[in-house]
Order: structure tokens, then sequence, then C-alpha cells
């Protein structure tokens, strides 16, 4: 009877322990894609390769670089695919030589100032401005910093989200623009939350006059009847490509490639459209009209702590 | 059975569970203070004056003593509306004042600014929203509503069992206020309850994430738990790593120095000369109905608001819009469901196990425990209690980490290293009433052993058995504090889920799922309250 109990008792141990080990066969997915995107996505590869078994870690950048690191430090990266919200974090990893260099077979379709030997861009987030329904839209970036706003300017925190750190980085090495342009803003009353989504949820509570947040993040509040408006002001929404890659040496690295493959097919690039972000490759269907402006990333990825400080000088948390 | 004789059995009984004690909690703890202490007292000092840290630890302290204060002014008022005011109702009025205990801390935190935070319920209909809810004041006054029933279950059983009736009515009768009667008779008496219910509630209070996290970390206000989530969960940065253990070590000393403090407080100052048992029934103190009335209200501003608020967000289609009938929807719960139904069920599984596991671990305590060892062996269970979680989660990172990183076995250690306590109390208490006569009296009438065990001691038995699965996996499945810091890939516990699309912003999905787990620990607690009345009837 006592022997039977126990015998339970190691089985459901062992079933327990079972969930953390690493089976042959799978594919590890690191990544801070949304869940909807990443469904879609991972749908099409099982379609292709239905015998491996995808793992997944989904987390906000700042939470994701946080977990890579301490992986780094207790013996080993474990993921097979990295893909991120934003390049800054990749180009260290590439720079680490964690990351593997090949060349898919759909290279060529992705533009050419979005793409390394390593990594590839396979989305586009926009950085837009979201306003009250009672509150005129901002022609300009510069607009935030004027009266009209004085209730206050919702700002994503760029050491919690990728996106963010990317509009820090547009914003501060622009000329016309820079660290004043935070200055001001924060004379202004704008507050700094954490995530792009809370942005959209205080200004849809009227609790700021405007934000700067993810334009599919506002798109998807306004879809549900949430009254808020997007605009891009001038000179363009801020373009955050959001770049794939395969760590180097790991057990899944054949699935990882087949799945860097899918993600960049045009298969792959729509069910990314499908769930509301601009796709890399130009020959899927988009509606591109409208400016965009890109961070200089090479500088951003250089300058990286020297940003975060000065930021943390105007926004310190 | 074996071979052995009884005292070795008994012996071998022993050591192996205290080889259990060693792996569950004294190896990890050990690895802390190694880590912790591993280049000298300098890097020690040094980590907790990095940058940011001290004000955490001041922070941790001075909110703590607050809720305790706070908890223990309206725990104290509450047992006495309950166990000395003569209006009815009083049953209603005990279960609402436990609500809070059965509801998660962070659900609290979530429901508390869906009522009275900006935009909240009471906004939209009065435009009033509460200063400060984010930030310390709402991190004092949440952590306080969470604390304020264990304050009041310690007091009432105090107010019941050391009462001088006699006493109280000759001081009315010598023409003493009321107020006078409770101060100079009821509160001297009451004294050793409430030290032990400040030792609880500080130490309650210093272990709280969940409010912390959620109300004051989006005002940049930092205590100790959410200074270690953040720089263990949310930096790449090595240097933090080091940081983290010495706040968890720190966290540790606070929460032993309170426990000793309380104890040796109680044991110097605390101790009580009676007069003489209590005869009759207590003096009813008033009759006068505005305590009750005073009391009722404070349940449903400080949790029946807050829920209601939190459902209509969960109602709500969308953020922004009036949460009545015509904005209503349930796609949130499909969402919530769709999101969360892995998480969903490594929660139950882990709880499930949990409670299995404490409640045997417990069982053989408490069994072991009985006579002579009862002492030192009662008082392990406490004192583990004591670890916070996020230290204790630290710990067991540095101990097990490197082999069951990612798995929920790496949870369940830590869950069973905190809850064990809960399995055993409520069985070392019914064994303590176990009337050994009625066994005596099976044996004599030529019951076998396990024959009496069978129709004896296990119905005896059985509902603090219960009472104690239940308990353990209450807490079990709506813990956050550790599972934040030790989930992966495939092993998010459904309060992380919460937590972490709370942070990514989808408020009324968050809402939704907060609900459902609400409705979980709800159904749980009602058989909990089962449990304990058939615990009473038979």
């Amino acid at each position: 009877m006592r022997s039977r109990f126990l015998g339970i008792l190691v089985g459901a141990a062992l079933a327990l322990s079972a969930c953390g080990d690493d089976p042959g066969g799978t594919l590890r997915i690191y990544t801070s894609v949304t869940q909807e995107t990443l469904d879609a996505v991972v749908a099409g590869y099982q379609g292709s390769y239905p015998g491996v078994e995808v793992e997944v870690f989904r987390a906000p950048t700042g939470e994701l670089t946080a977990r890579i690191a301490a992986e780094q430090r207790e013996g080993g990266l474990t993921a097979d695919v990295l893909w991120l919200t934003d390049p800054l974090s990749m180009g260290q990893y590439a720079a680490d030589g964690l990351l593997l260099a090949w060349a898919p077979a759909s290279l060529e379709a992705v533009p050419e100032e979005f793409r390394t030997d390593s990594s590839w861009g396979t989305r586009v987030l926009t950085m837009v401005a979201v306003h009250g329904l009672d509150v005129p839209a901002p022609a300009s970036w510069e607009d935030l910093t004027g009266p009209a706003y004085a209730a206050g300017v919702a700002i994503p925190d760029p050491g919690f989200a990728g996106s963010a750190l990317g509009a820090l980085g547009w914003f501060a090495l622009d000329p016309g623009y820079g660290f004043d342009f935070y200055r001001r803003l924060a004379t202004n009353g704008a507050v700094q939350v954490p995530s792009p989504g809370e942005v959209v949820t205080g200004v849809a509570e009227g609790r700021f006059a405007a934000g700067i947040t993810l334009e599919s993040s506002a798109r998807d509040a306004i879809a549900k009847g949430s009254p808020i408006a997007i605009t891009r002001p001038a000179p363009g929404a801020i373009g955050i490509y959001s770049p794939i890659a395969v760590v180097a040496g790991g057990a899944g690295e054949a699935a990882a490639r087949d799945f860097v493959e899918h993600v960049l097919s045009v298969a792959g690039q729509e069910a990314i459209a499908s769930t509301g972000w601009r796709p890399i490759r130009e020959d899927v269907a988009w509606d591109r009209s409208g400016g965009l402006v890109y961070p200089d990333w090479n500088r951003v990825v250089e300058l990286r702590d020297q940003l975060l400080n000065e930021y943390l000088v105007v926004f310190g948390g | 059975m074996t071979g052995l004789s009884r005292p070795a059995r008994e012996r071998t009984a022993l050591l192996g569970l205290a080889a259990l004690l060693v792996v569950l909690i004294a190896y990890p703890l050990f690895e802390l203070v190694r880590a912790a202490f591993d280049q000298g007292w300098g890097t020690f000092v040094d980590a907790l004056r990095g940058r940011g840290t001290p004000a955490a630890v001041w922070n941790t302290v001075w909110t703590g003593a607050a809720a305790t204060a706070i908890a223990l002014t309206v725990g104290t008022a509450a047992a006495l509306v309950t166990e000395r005011s003569a209006a009815g109702r009083r049953r209603w009025l005990r279960v609402g004042m436990l609500l809070p205990i059965l509801i998660p801390p962070f659900v609290s935190a979530l429901g508390w600014t869906e009522a009275f935070g900006p935009a909240g319920l009471l906004d939209d209909l009065f435009g009033i929203d509460l200063p400060g809810l984010f930030g310390p004041l709402g991190v004092v006054v949440v952590i306080s509503i969470n604390t304020a029933p264990l304050a009041y279950l310690v007091v009432a059983a105090g107010l019941t069992s050391r009462a001088e009736p006699d006493l109280e009515r000759a001081a009315r009768a010598s023409g003493a206020t009321a107020w006078q009667g409770f101060r100079t008779i009821t509160l001297p008496l009451l004294r050793p309850s409430l030290i032990s219910a400040g030792g609880l509630a500080f130490v309650v209070a210093v272990n709280s994430f969940g409010v912390p996290v959620l109300l004051g970390t989006p005002a940049g206000f930092e205590t100790m738990t959410t200074r270690i989530y953040r720089s263990l969960a949310l930096s790449a940065d090595p240097e933090a790593f080091v940081g983290v253990v010495a706040v968890a070590a720190a966290l540790v000393g606070i929460t032993f120095l309170a426990v000793a403090v309380s104890d040796a407080w109680s044991w110097l100052g605390g101790a009580v000369v009676r007069t003489g048992t209590p005869a009759g029934t207590p003096a009813a103190g008033w009759t006068s109905r505005w305590p009750v009335i005073g009391l009722s209200g404070y349940v449903i501003v400080t949790s029946l608001i807050p829920l209601v608020a939190l459902c209509l967000r969960a109602l709500t289609r969308a953020v922004g819009v009036a949460p009545w009938p015509s904005n209503w929807t349930l796609a949130n719960f499909g969402e919530a469901i769709d999101g969360a139904g892995g998480a969903f069920l490594n929660s139950v599984l882990l709880a499930a196990a949990a409670a299995f596991l404490s409640v045997a671990l417990g069982g053989a305590v408490a069994a072991l425990g009985r006579g002579r060892r009862r002492g030192w062996l009662g008082s392990v269970p406490v004192l583990t209690f004591a670890v916070p979680g996020s230290a204790l989660a630290v710990a067991v990172l540095l101990a097990y980490g490197a082999r069951l990183r990612d798995s929920l076995l790496l949870i369940l250690v830590a869950y069973l290293a905190k809850f064990w306590a809960l399995g055993h109390r409520p069985i070392a208490g019914s064994l303590e009433n176990l009337p050994l006569d009625a066994v005596r009296a099976a044996r004599a009438s030529g019951a076998g052993a396990a024959t009496a065990l069978r129709t004896v001691v296990v119905p005896m038995l059985w509902p603090a058995v219960a009472a104690a699965w239940v308990l353990v996996f209450l807490f079990s499945f709506h813990e956050l504090t550790m599972s934040a810091l030790l989930y992966g890939p495939g092993s998010e516990t459904l309060a992380v889920v919460i937590l972490n699309l709370r942070q990514i912003g989808d408020v009324t999905v968050t809402a939704a799922m907060a609900v459902l787990l609400t409705l979980v620990v709800l159904a749980a607690g009602g058989l909990l309250g089962l449990a304990r009345r058939g615990g009473a009837s038979s």
C-alpha cells in the first residue's frame, strides 16, 4: 500500500521533471513578437514540418535579454532561434559570436538595409502618435511639446520595450530633435509608462492627451472600440525592423534554419501581415503610403549606453 | 512490518525527514548565504549600497511597519465587533473580513486600480480617484488590507480564549467607560495576541511582491522584492545578479529578526497572570449598530467594490469605453482562456502536486513531532514559512537552477519549501486533540492496529487533512512571487501570465484572467469552509 503510494509520487515527480528536459526534435524559439503573430507563423511552419516540436519563450525585450544573459552566465544559450523586436541586442549577440552566419534562400527579398550576414528583418514596426478624439492631431513630433498636449504625453520605457528604444534612437540622433526634444517633453508634463500598450490604455482612458506608441497596438484598441486616433507626425512614423537569427551550434540548428526560411517566405510574410505587422518583403501586399524614418542602428549600437544614461537623466526611474 | 524495533523505525523516519528538509530548505539557504558572502563582508555591503538598493531596503522596512500598524488596528477593531458586539450577522462579517485571505494580493491590487485608480470605476461614476494609489500610499493600503485578516484571526482567537468577563464587568460596574474598560482590561490581556499578530503581519507585509510590483513599480517606488524581480528577470547586467543575492540574503535577515523580536517580546513582557478561567459568556460590550455598519462598509469598500470593478473591466470590450451593459462582451474571457490555457494547466498541476506532497510531509512531521519533540519540530515549519518567497526563489535557483532550470519541478521544490508549513499546521493541531482513549478502546475491543487506524484515526483526522490539502492548493495555485522568478519556456504559471500581460498593457484580458483565477480560488475556499465545518461537527 505504502510502496504503491510512493511509486505514484515518484512517478508524478518524474513526469514533472520531464517537462524541463530538452528532448530531441524540438525547436526552441526565444522571441518578443506578439502571441498572435507567433501562433500564425508557427502554424504555417508546422504545416511543413509536423514532426518538429516547437517550444517558445515569449517575453518583452527587457525580460528576454535578461534571460539570454542568465543562460550565458549559467552555461550556454539553449535557444535555437532568436526573433527580436529591434536590431540592437542582435548586433551584440552577433559580435559575441552567438549567431550562425549563413544565407537563406529568400535573402534577396529582404531589402539590403534590413539584413546582416547573420540576421534578417522580418517585419517593420512603426511608432506613431496616438491621441484622444477631443485632442488635435500633432502635425509634427515637435507639436507634442506644445501647450495642446500639456495635459500629458505618455512615452514608453526604452528599457522595457525594444520599439521604445528604437524611437529613442531616432529622436536622440536626429539633429532636429536630440535629447532636447525629451527635455521639452518632460517640461511639458510627459510621463514615462512601461510599455506601448500602457500608452494606448492611458490615452484611451483619458489619462493622457496623447502618446508615442506602436501602431499595431493602437490599431487593436481602435478595432475593439477605444476612443483614440492614430497620426503619423512629420517627418514620419519611426520604423524599426524586427530581426531573426539562428543560434550557432544548437541542437535544433537545422530546424531553426527551416524556421527562418519559412518566416522570410511569402507564406510566412503573409501570416505576419495578416496579424497586423508591415511585412519586410515588398512583394507582400501592405499599404505603404505615408512617410517612414529609420534610426541609424549602427550608431545606436555604438552609443547605446550613452543614450540610455542621458535618457535616464531626463526620465530617471 | 519490518524487523526493526519501534524506536529504530522512528529514528529512521526522523532521519529521512531531516534529509528531506535539508534538500528543500537548508541547502538552498546555505547556497544563498554562501553566494552573498562569497567575497566577504565587503562585497555584500557594497552590493547593498548599490544604486537604489538602500532606498529599496528602507521602503520595505517602513511600508512593512506601516502596513503592520494598520492591519493590527483594523484586525483588532474588527475582532471586537464580530466577537463582542451583540448585533446579528456576525457570521457574514467574519466571512467578509476573511475574504482578502482568499483573494490573491496581485488581484486585489488590480481590483483597486480598476475601482479607485485613474479612469477606474469611481472615476467613471463620480469623477473621483484615489491620489497616490500608484506609489507608497497605495502599496501600504492594499498590503494592509491583505494582511488585516491574519491579524484579525489571531486577535479574535485571543479575544475568545483570553476573555476575562468578570474583570470587564467589574470595571464597567465601577464606572469605567467602555473605552477605559477596553484600554485597561482587554488590551493588556490581548498583548500576547497582538505581538504575535504583529510579527506575522510584518513578515507577510515584507514578503509581499504582487502589490508593490503593480502599484509601486509604475511610480518608481521599489521594495526589496520588486528589486530582486527587476534585477533577476529584467536586467541583462551581470553585476545585477550580485545585488540580487545580497538583497535576498538581507531580506531573510530582516524577517528572521522580526520573528525573533516578536518571540522575545512576548516571552519577556507578554506573559499574563490570569485570575481564573472565564465563567459564562463574555460581556457584550455594546448593542449599538454603528460598529457593525462601519465594518460592513469597510468590507464593501476594500474587497467588494474592487472585485466588482475588476469584473466590469473584464466584461468591457475596450479600454476607454464605459463599463455598462451596452459595451459588454465575453470576448476577453475567450482571449484569456486562449492565452492562458497552458499556464492554467501548469498552475493546477503544481498546486495539486504541492498539496499532496505538503500534506504527506506535514503529516509525517506532525506524527513524528508528537510528544517530546513537539517543540523544535513544530517550530521548523513556522520558520520556513517566514523565509520570503523572493529570497527562497533565489536560493532554490542557486541550489538547483543549473539542473532543473525551466522545469515545473524547480517551482515545485520552492512551493514545497514554502508551503509545507500550511500542510503541517492543521494536521498537527488535529493530532494534538486526537482522543487516544478512542484508539485504546478500539484496540481493547479487538481491533488490529490497521483497523484502529482506518476506523478511528483516519475519520477523525480526515477534515484536517482535507483542510490542509485545500489550503496548500489555494496558496500554490495563485502563487506569483516565486514563480515569477523561476518560470521558463513551458513552465509559466497563471499568475505569471497575468503579471506579464498586465505589464504589456492589455488591461481587459488581464482583468478577465484575474477574474477566472479568483473564481477557482473562491471555489477552493468554499471547499475549505466545508471541510472546516465538517471538522467542527465531527
